[in-house]
Protein backbone atom coordinates (compact mmCIF):
# COMPACT_ATOMS: atom_id res chain seq x y z
CA UNK A 1 0.00 0.00 0.00
CA UNK A 2 1.33 3.39 -0.81
CA UNK A 3 1.16 6.03 2.03
CA UNK A 4 -2.23 7.36 2.62
CA UNK A 5 -3.51 10.35 4.67
CA UNK A 6 -7.01 9.65 6.35
CA UNK A 7 -8.84 13.16 7.79
CA UNK A 8 -12.36 14.25 8.31
CA UNK A 9 -14.02 16.84 6.22
CA UNK A 10 -16.52 19.00 8.41
CA UNK A 11 -19.87 19.36 6.78
CA UNK A 12 -20.59 22.28 4.58
CA UNK A 13 -22.43 25.34 6.58
CA UNK A 14 -26.10 24.44 5.76
CA UNK A 15 -25.89 21.35 4.18
CA UNK A 16 -26.43 18.09 5.50
CA UNK A 17 -23.75 15.15 5.33
CA UNK A 18 -24.75 13.70 2.11
CA UNK A 19 -24.50 17.02 0.34
CA UNK A 20 -21.79 17.54 1.44
CA UNK A 21 -20.42 13.94 0.39
CA UNK A 22 -21.92 15.22 -3.11
CA UNK A 23 -19.77 18.18 -3.05
CA UNK A 24 -16.64 16.59 -2.57
CA UNK A 25 -17.09 13.74 -5.18
CA UNK A 26 -18.42 16.11 -7.89
CA UNK A 27 -15.17 18.20 -7.19
CA UNK A 28 -13.13 15.18 -8.14
CA UNK A 29 -15.32 13.77 -10.85
CA UNK A 30 -14.89 17.30 -12.30
CA UNK A 31 -11.05 17.02 -11.75
CA UNK A 32 -11.06 13.47 -13.94
CA UNK A 33 -11.10 11.16 -11.42
CA UNK A 34 -12.60 7.53 -12.47
CA UNK A 35 -15.32 5.80 -10.14
CA UNK A 36 -13.99 2.31 -8.79
CA UNK A 37 -16.32 0.39 -6.79
CA UNK A 38 -17.24 1.07 -3.00
CA UNK A 39 -15.25 0.61 0.28
CA UNK A 40 -16.17 -0.18 4.17
CA UNK A 41 -13.91 0.60 6.69
CA UNK A 42 -15.21 -0.60 9.86
CA UNK A 43 -14.77 -0.94 13.45
CA UNK A 44 -15.59 -2.62 16.77
CA UNK A 45 -14.72 -1.72 20.18
CA UNK A 46 -13.79 -4.75 22.95
CA UNK A 47 -13.21 -4.05 26.72
CA UNK A 48 -11.40 -6.24 28.86
CA UNK A 49 -14.48 -8.10 31.08
CA UNK A 50 -14.52 -7.01 34.43
CA UNK A 51 -13.65 -10.76 35.55
CA UNK A 52 -10.21 -10.16 34.58
CA UNK A 53 -9.19 -6.54 35.64
CA UNK A 54 -7.26 -6.74 38.85
CA UNK A 55 -6.31 -10.89 38.57
CA UNK A 56 -3.32 -9.67 36.29
CA UNK A 57 -2.66 -6.07 37.72
CA UNK A 58 -4.00 -5.03 34.43
CA UNK A 59 -6.48 -1.80 34.15
CA UNK A 60 -9.47 -2.47 31.73
CA UNK A 61 -8.26 -1.45 28.37
CA UNK A 62 -9.85 -0.80 24.80
CA UNK A 63 -9.28 -3.22 22.07
CA UNK A 64 -10.62 -2.24 18.15
CA UNK A 65 -10.98 -4.69 15.56
CA UNK A 66 -11.43 -3.03 12.05
CA UNK A 67 -11.67 -4.46 9.32
CA UNK A 68 -10.94 -2.63 5.45
CA UNK A 69 -12.40 -3.73 2.15
CA UNK A 70 -9.30 -3.28 0.94
CA UNK A 71 -7.55 -6.42 2.31
CA UNK A 72 -11.07 -8.69 2.42
CA UNK A 73 -8.87 -11.22 3.95
CA UNK A 74 -7.81 -9.53 7.04
CA UNK A 75 -8.53 -8.12 10.08
CA UNK A 76 -6.93 -5.59 12.41
CA UNK A 77 -6.49 -5.32 16.04
CA UNK A 78 -5.11 -2.30 17.92
CA UNK A 79 -4.83 -0.95 21.20
CA UNK A 80 -5.01 2.92 21.74
CA UNK A 81 -1.55 3.18 21.88
CA UNK A 82 -0.08 0.15 21.23
CA UNK A 83 0.89 -2.53 18.83
CA UNK A 84 -1.36 -3.43 15.87
CA UNK A 85 -1.81 -6.81 15.04
CA UNK A 86 -2.48 -7.98 11.50
CA UNK A 87 -4.24 -11.44 11.12
CA UNK A 88 -6.89 -13.18 8.97
CA UNK A 89 -10.58 -13.29 9.01
CA UNK A 90 -10.67 -16.04 11.53
CA UNK A 91 -9.80 -13.30 14.10
CA UNK A 92 -12.91 -12.58 14.56
CA UNK A 93 -13.79 -15.84 15.13
CA UNK A 94 -11.43 -15.68 17.95
CA UNK A 95 -12.84 -12.85 19.55
CA UNK A 96 -16.28 -14.83 19.87
CA UNK A 97 -14.00 -17.66 21.79
CA UNK A 98 -13.29 -15.26 23.99
CA UNK A 99 -16.32 -13.60 25.04
CA UNK A 100 -15.57 -13.84 28.82
CA UNK A 101 -12.54 -12.30 28.97
CA UNK A 102 -13.15 -9.33 26.16
CA UNK A 103 -17.16 -7.78 25.49
CA UNK A 104 -17.93 -6.67 22.80
CA UNK A 105 -19.32 -2.80 23.07
CA UNK A 106 -21.86 -3.37 20.47
CA UNK A 107 -22.95 0.58 20.87
CA UNK A 108 -20.01 1.74 19.59
CA UNK A 109 -19.44 0.28 16.38
CA UNK A 110 -19.05 2.85 14.14
CA UNK A 111 -18.15 2.35 9.91
CA UNK A 112 -17.47 4.60 6.84
CA UNK A 113 -19.26 3.72 3.63
CA UNK A 114 -18.69 5.61 0.33
CA UNK A 115 -16.82 5.50 -3.46
CA UNK A 116 -13.66 4.39 -3.76
CA UNK A 117 -12.29 7.22 -6.78
CA UNK A 118 -8.83 6.28 -9.01
CA UNK A 119 -7.08 9.71 -10.48
CA UNK A 120 -4.08 8.66 -11.95
CA UNK A 121 -1.79 7.41 -9.31
CA UNK A 122 -3.97 8.65 -6.60
CA UNK A 123 -6.84 6.36 -4.55
CA UNK A 124 -9.33 8.58 -2.84
CA UNK A 125 -12.15 7.23 -1.04
CA UNK A 126 -15.02 9.70 0.36
CA UNK A 127 -17.12 7.88 3.10
CA UNK A 128 -19.97 9.22 5.07
CA UNK A 129 -19.35 7.60 8.73
CA UNK A 130 -22.09 6.28 10.49
CA UNK A 131 -22.93 4.89 14.21
CA UNK A 132 -25.62 3.35 14.44
CA UNK A 133 -28.24 4.20 12.73
CA UNK A 134 -27.14 8.35 12.52
CA UNK A 135 -24.34 9.60 10.15
CA UNK A 136 -21.52 11.56 12.23
CA UNK A 137 -19.07 12.84 9.57
CA UNK A 138 -16.87 12.32 6.52
CA UNK A 139 -14.09 10.72 5.94
CA UNK A 140 -11.62 11.35 3.30
CA UNK A 141 -8.52 8.57 2.70
CA UNK A 142 -6.12 9.99 -0.29
CA UNK A 143 -3.24 7.32 -0.85
CA UNK A 144 -0.37 8.01 -2.87
CA UNK A 145 0.17 4.47 -4.56
CA UNK A 146 3.64 4.85 -6.06
CA UNK A 147 5.23 5.65 -3.15
CA UNK A 148 5.96 4.10 0.38
CA UNK A 149 8.12 6.26 2.52
CA UNK A 150 5.80 8.90 3.93
CA UNK A 151 8.52 11.87 3.50
CA UNK A 152 9.31 11.50 0.40
CA UNK A 153 5.65 12.35 -0.91
CA UNK A 154 4.24 13.97 1.98
CA UNK A 155 4.27 17.79 -0.28
CA UNK A 156 2.79 15.98 -2.92
CA UNK A 157 -0.18 14.48 -1.63
CA UNK A 158 -1.01 18.01 0.35
CA UNK A 159 -1.08 19.56 -2.54
CA UNK A 160 -3.38 16.75 -3.96
CA UNK A 161 -5.67 17.22 -1.17
CA UNK A 162 -5.99 20.76 -1.36
CA UNK A 163 -6.86 20.47 -4.79
CA UNK A 164 -10.61 19.14 -3.88
CA UNK A 165 -10.83 19.72 -0.32
CA UNK A 166 -9.11 23.27 -0.05
CA UNK A 167 -8.94 24.75 3.12
CA UNK A 168 -10.31 21.84 4.45
CA UNK A 169 -6.67 19.74 3.59
CA UNK A 170 -5.18 17.99 6.93
CA UNK A 171 -1.60 18.59 8.41
CA UNK A 172 0.82 15.60 9.12
CA UNK A 173 -0.66 12.94 10.44
CA UNK A 174 0.43 11.82 13.50
CA UNK A 175 1.58 8.28 12.34
CA UNK A 176 4.07 9.48 10.11
CA UNK A 177 5.87 11.82 12.47
CA UNK A 178 7.19 8.56 13.89
CA UNK A 179 7.96 6.90 10.51
CA UNK A 180 10.76 8.62 9.34
CA UNK A 181 12.02 6.96 6.68
CA UNK A 182 10.60 3.24 7.26
CA UNK A 183 8.07 2.01 5.12
CA UNK A 184 4.19 2.79 5.12
CA UNK A 185 1.85 -0.03 5.92
CA UNK A 186 -1.60 -0.97 5.91
CA UNK A 187 -1.99 -0.39 9.52
CA UNK A 188 -0.40 3.20 9.93
CA UNK A 189 -3.95 3.65 7.72
CA UNK A 190 -6.33 1.59 10.35
CA UNK A 191 -4.47 3.46 13.45
CA UNK A 192 -5.52 6.87 11.29
CA UNK A 193 -9.23 5.82 10.53
CA UNK A 194 -8.97 4.37 14.87
CA UNK A 195 -7.85 7.73 15.50
CA UNK A 196 -10.50 9.72 13.46
CA UNK A 197 -13.20 7.18 14.62
CA UNK A 198 -12.51 7.90 18.56
CA UNK A 199 -12.21 12.06 17.14
CA UNK A 200 -16.28 11.44 15.62
CA UNK A 201 -17.18 9.06 18.74
CA UNK A 202 -16.66 12.72 20.97
CA UNK A 203 -17.83 15.08 18.46
CA UNK A 204 -21.47 16.18 19.26
CA UNK A 205 -23.97 14.13 16.69
CA UNK A 206 -25.09 16.26 13.61
CA UNK A 207 -27.97 18.29 14.53
CA UNK A 208 -30.84 16.30 13.50
CA UNK A 209 -31.81 19.82 10.91
CA UNK A 210 -28.89 18.75 9.11
CA UNK A 211 -29.46 15.28 8.25
CA UNK A 212 -31.39 13.79 5.79
CA UNK B 1 -6.73 -0.60 -9.78
CA UNK B 2 -10.08 -3.12 -9.51
CA UNK B 3 -12.11 -2.48 -6.26
CA UNK B 4 -11.97 -5.60 -3.85
CA UNK B 5 -15.57 -6.73 -3.32
CA UNK B 6 -17.24 -5.17 -0.48
CA UNK B 7 -19.14 -8.08 1.16
CA UNK B 8 -17.78 -9.46 3.95
CA UNK B 9 -18.34 -13.09 6.01
CA UNK B 10 -20.60 -12.22 8.67
CA UNK B 11 -19.17 -14.33 11.67
CA UNK B 12 -21.78 -15.33 14.52
CA UNK B 13 -20.74 -17.86 17.09
CA UNK B 14 -20.88 -21.01 15.51
CA UNK B 15 -20.96 -20.83 12.28
CA UNK B 16 -17.88 -21.88 11.45
CA UNK B 17 -16.61 -24.17 13.70
CA UNK B 18 -13.25 -26.28 12.61
CA UNK B 19 -12.29 -29.33 14.71
CA UNK B 20 -9.48 -30.99 14.92
CA UNK B 21 -9.02 -34.84 14.90
CA UNK B 22 -5.75 -36.42 16.40
CA UNK B 23 -4.12 -39.04 17.09
CA UNK B 24 -0.50 -39.56 18.69
CA UNK B 25 2.25 -42.42 19.58
CA UNK B 26 5.98 -41.95 19.32
CA UNK B 27 8.90 -43.50 18.53
CA UNK B 28 12.05 -44.25 19.40
CA UNK B 29 14.80 -42.08 17.97
CA UNK B 30 17.22 -45.42 16.45
CA UNK B 31 13.69 -45.92 14.61
CA UNK B 32 12.75 -42.90 13.48
CA UNK B 33 15.01 -43.70 9.67
CA UNK B 34 12.33 -47.22 9.48
CA UNK B 35 9.30 -44.63 10.25
CA UNK B 36 10.20 -41.97 7.61
CA UNK B 37 10.84 -44.67 5.14
CA UNK B 38 7.44 -46.39 5.52
CA UNK B 39 5.82 -42.79 5.94
CA UNK B 40 7.45 -41.71 2.20
CA UNK B 41 6.12 -44.70 0.48
CA UNK B 42 2.49 -43.95 2.01
CA UNK B 43 2.14 -40.31 1.57
CA UNK B 44 1.09 -38.25 -1.18
CA UNK B 45 4.34 -37.70 -3.58
CA UNK B 46 6.27 -34.41 -2.88
CA UNK B 47 9.61 -32.72 -1.51
CA UNK B 48 10.71 -34.63 2.32
CA UNK B 49 9.87 -31.10 3.72
CA UNK B 50 11.07 -30.40 7.14
CA UNK B 51 10.80 -27.90 9.77
CA UNK B 52 12.16 -26.22 13.02
CA UNK B 53 9.66 -24.04 14.59
CA UNK B 54 9.35 -22.02 17.87
CA UNK B 55 6.40 -22.51 19.95
CA UNK B 56 4.83 -20.38 22.83
CA UNK B 57 2.20 -20.94 25.51
CA UNK B 58 0.07 -18.00 26.23
CA UNK B 59 -2.44 -18.03 29.06
CA UNK B 60 -5.21 -15.49 30.28
CA UNK B 61 -6.24 -15.55 33.57
CA UNK B 62 -9.59 -14.46 34.23
CA UNK B 63 -12.05 -15.72 37.39
CA UNK B 64 -13.37 -18.41 35.27
CA UNK B 65 -11.39 -21.64 36.91
CA UNK B 66 -9.53 -22.71 33.89
CA UNK B 67 -6.83 -19.95 32.02
CA UNK B 68 -7.76 -19.32 28.22
CA UNK B 69 -5.20 -20.73 26.46
CA UNK B 70 -3.53 -19.98 22.97
CA UNK B 71 -0.20 -21.13 21.28
CA UNK B 72 1.49 -18.92 19.10
CA UNK B 73 4.23 -20.84 16.70
CA UNK B 74 6.74 -19.21 14.29
CA UNK B 75 8.81 -20.50 12.11
CA UNK B 76 12.41 -20.49 12.82
CA UNK B 77 14.03 -21.61 9.33
CA UNK B 78 11.51 -20.12 6.61
CA UNK B 79 11.59 -16.63 6.31
CA UNK B 80 8.69 -14.16 5.61
CA UNK B 81 6.11 -16.95 6.77
CA UNK B 82 3.42 -15.03 9.08
CA UNK B 83 3.08 -15.90 12.55
CA UNK B 84 0.33 -19.13 13.51
CA UNK B 85 -2.29 -18.35 16.35
CA UNK B 86 -3.86 -21.25 17.28
CA UNK B 87 -6.63 -21.86 19.44
CA UNK B 88 -7.77 -25.67 20.93
CA UNK B 89 -10.86 -26.31 22.92
CA UNK B 90 -11.75 -28.78 25.12
CA UNK B 91 -11.84 -32.35 23.95
CA UNK B 92 -14.96 -33.25 22.80
CA UNK B 93 -16.51 -35.86 25.00
CA UNK B 94 -17.97 -38.43 21.95
CA UNK B 95 -19.13 -41.70 22.01
CA UNK B 96 -15.96 -44.30 22.63
CA UNK B 97 -16.14 -45.23 19.22
CA UNK B 98 -14.84 -41.94 17.80
CA UNK B 99 -11.37 -43.20 16.78
CA UNK B 100 -9.90 -39.62 17.43
CA UNK B 101 -9.60 -36.75 20.00
CA UNK B 102 -11.51 -34.45 18.85
CA UNK B 103 -11.22 -30.57 20.01
CA UNK B 104 -12.67 -27.56 18.45
CA UNK B 105 -9.61 -25.42 17.18
CA UNK B 106 -9.06 -21.70 15.24
CA UNK B 107 -6.29 -21.21 13.03
CA UNK B 108 -5.33 -17.78 12.56
CA UNK B 109 -1.90 -16.29 10.70
CA UNK B 110 -0.56 -12.79 12.12
CA UNK B 111 1.72 -10.38 11.89
CA UNK B 112 5.51 -10.72 13.50
CA UNK B 113 4.32 -8.22 16.63
CA UNK B 114 1.67 -11.24 17.66
CA UNK B 115 3.72 -11.71 21.46
CA UNK B 116 3.58 -8.02 22.04
CA UNK B 117 -0.08 -7.75 21.17
CA UNK B 118 -0.80 -10.90 23.26
CA UNK B 119 1.19 -9.31 26.10
CA UNK B 120 -0.74 -6.29 25.57
CA UNK B 121 -4.23 -8.25 25.55
CA UNK B 122 -3.15 -9.45 28.91
CA UNK B 123 -1.89 -12.97 28.13
CA UNK B 124 1.44 -14.28 30.15
CA UNK B 125 3.49 -16.88 28.57
CA UNK B 126 3.16 -20.24 30.63
CA UNK B 127 6.25 -22.67 28.45
CA UNK B 128 7.79 -22.15 25.36
CA UNK B 129 9.72 -25.15 23.25
CA UNK B 130 11.28 -25.82 20.27
CA UNK B 131 10.22 -28.59 17.70
CA UNK B 132 12.01 -29.53 14.74
CA UNK B 133 11.12 -32.72 12.38
CA UNK B 134 9.09 -34.21 8.76
CA UNK B 135 5.76 -33.66 7.68
CA UNK B 136 3.77 -35.58 5.34
CA UNK B 137 0.67 -35.04 4.05
CA UNK B 138 -1.89 -38.03 2.48
CA UNK B 139 -5.04 -35.89 1.03
CA UNK B 140 -6.12 -34.27 3.72
CA UNK B 141 -3.90 -35.93 6.73
CA UNK B 142 -1.24 -34.24 8.01
CA UNK B 143 1.69 -36.67 9.69
CA UNK B 144 4.41 -35.13 11.81
CA UNK B 145 7.40 -36.73 13.29
CA UNK B 146 8.74 -34.48 15.76
CA UNK B 147 11.17 -34.24 18.49
CA UNK B 148 10.76 -31.68 21.13
CA UNK B 149 13.52 -29.18 22.51
CA UNK B 150 13.45 -27.22 25.86
CA UNK B 151 14.79 -23.96 26.16
CA UNK B 152 16.98 -23.48 28.24
CA UNK B 153 17.41 -19.90 29.11
CA UNK B 154 14.38 -17.83 28.31
CA UNK B 155 13.97 -16.14 24.59
CA UNK B 156 17.28 -17.63 23.48
CA UNK B 157 16.64 -20.30 20.93
CA UNK B 158 19.83 -21.28 20.27
CA UNK B 159 20.57 -22.85 23.35
CA UNK B 160 18.23 -26.16 23.62
CA UNK B 161 18.17 -29.92 25.00
CA UNK B 162 15.95 -32.58 23.38
CA UNK B 163 13.55 -33.42 26.09
CA UNK B 164 13.53 -37.04 25.23
CA UNK B 165 15.37 -39.73 23.29
CA UNK B 166 12.07 -40.21 21.29
CA UNK B 167 9.97 -38.31 18.21
CA UNK B 168 6.57 -37.65 18.98
CA UNK B 169 3.98 -38.66 15.68
CA UNK B 170 0.83 -37.02 15.51
CA UNK B 171 -1.45 -37.52 12.95
CA UNK B 172 -4.08 -34.70 12.72
CA UNK B 173 -7.08 -33.14 10.26
CA UNK B 174 -8.40 -29.99 10.46
CA UNK B 175 -12.01 -29.96 9.23
CA UNK B 176 -15.77 -28.89 9.62
CA UNK B 177 -17.64 -30.36 13.03
CA UNK B 178 -19.92 -33.40 12.00
CA UNK B 179 -17.22 -35.34 9.95
CA UNK B 180 -17.02 -38.11 11.84
CA UNK B 181 -15.93 -40.38 8.87
CA UNK B 182 -12.75 -38.16 9.00
CA UNK B 183 -11.85 -40.54 12.44
CA UNK B 184 -12.22 -43.66 10.83
CA UNK B 185 -10.06 -43.00 7.80
CA UNK B 186 -7.63 -41.76 10.29
CA UNK B 187 -7.67 -45.25 11.77
CA UNK B 188 -7.44 -46.71 8.65
CA UNK B 189 -4.25 -44.72 7.61
CA UNK B 190 -3.08 -45.42 11.56
CA UNK B 191 -3.20 -49.37 11.17
CA UNK B 192 -0.83 -49.30 8.10
CA UNK B 193 1.82 -47.68 10.45
CA UNK B 194 1.67 -50.58 12.99
CA UNK B 195 4.01 -51.52 14.19
CA UNK B 196 6.40 -48.98 14.00
CA UNK B 197 4.53 -46.90 15.46
CA UNK B 198 1.16 -47.17 17.55
CA UNK B 199 -1.40 -44.12 17.00
CA UNK B 200 -3.52 -43.52 19.78
CA UNK B 201 -6.37 -40.99 21.09
CA UNK B 202 -4.64 -39.85 24.11
CA UNK B 203 -6.96 -37.79 26.41
CA UNK B 204 -4.23 -34.75 27.62
CA UNK B 205 -6.37 -34.50 30.86
CA UNK B 206 -5.79 -37.94 31.93
CA UNK B 207 -2.02 -37.26 31.67
CA UNK B 208 -2.47 -34.43 34.47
Amino acid sequence: MGVTCVSQVPVAEGKSVQQTVELLTRKLEVLGAEKQGTFCVDCETYHTAASTIGTQGQTGKLMYVMHNSEYPLSCFALFESGPCLIADANFDILMVKLKGFFQNAKANKIETRGTRYQYCDFLVKVGTVTMGPSARGISVEVEYCPCVIANDCWSLLMEFMQSFMGSHAPSLPSVFGTKHDSIYSPSDTMVQYMELFNKIRKQQQVPVAGMR
Amino acid sequence: MEAPPVTMMPVSGGTINMMEYLLQGSVLDQCLESLLHRLRGLCDNMEPETFLDHEMVFLLKGQQASPFVLRARRSMDKSGMPWHLRYLGQPEIGDKNRHALVRNCVDIATSDNLTDFLVEMGFRMDHEFVAKGHVFRKGIMKIMVYKIFRILMPGNTDSIEPLSLSYLVELNVVAPAGQDIVSDDMRNFAEQLKPLVHLEKIDPKRLM
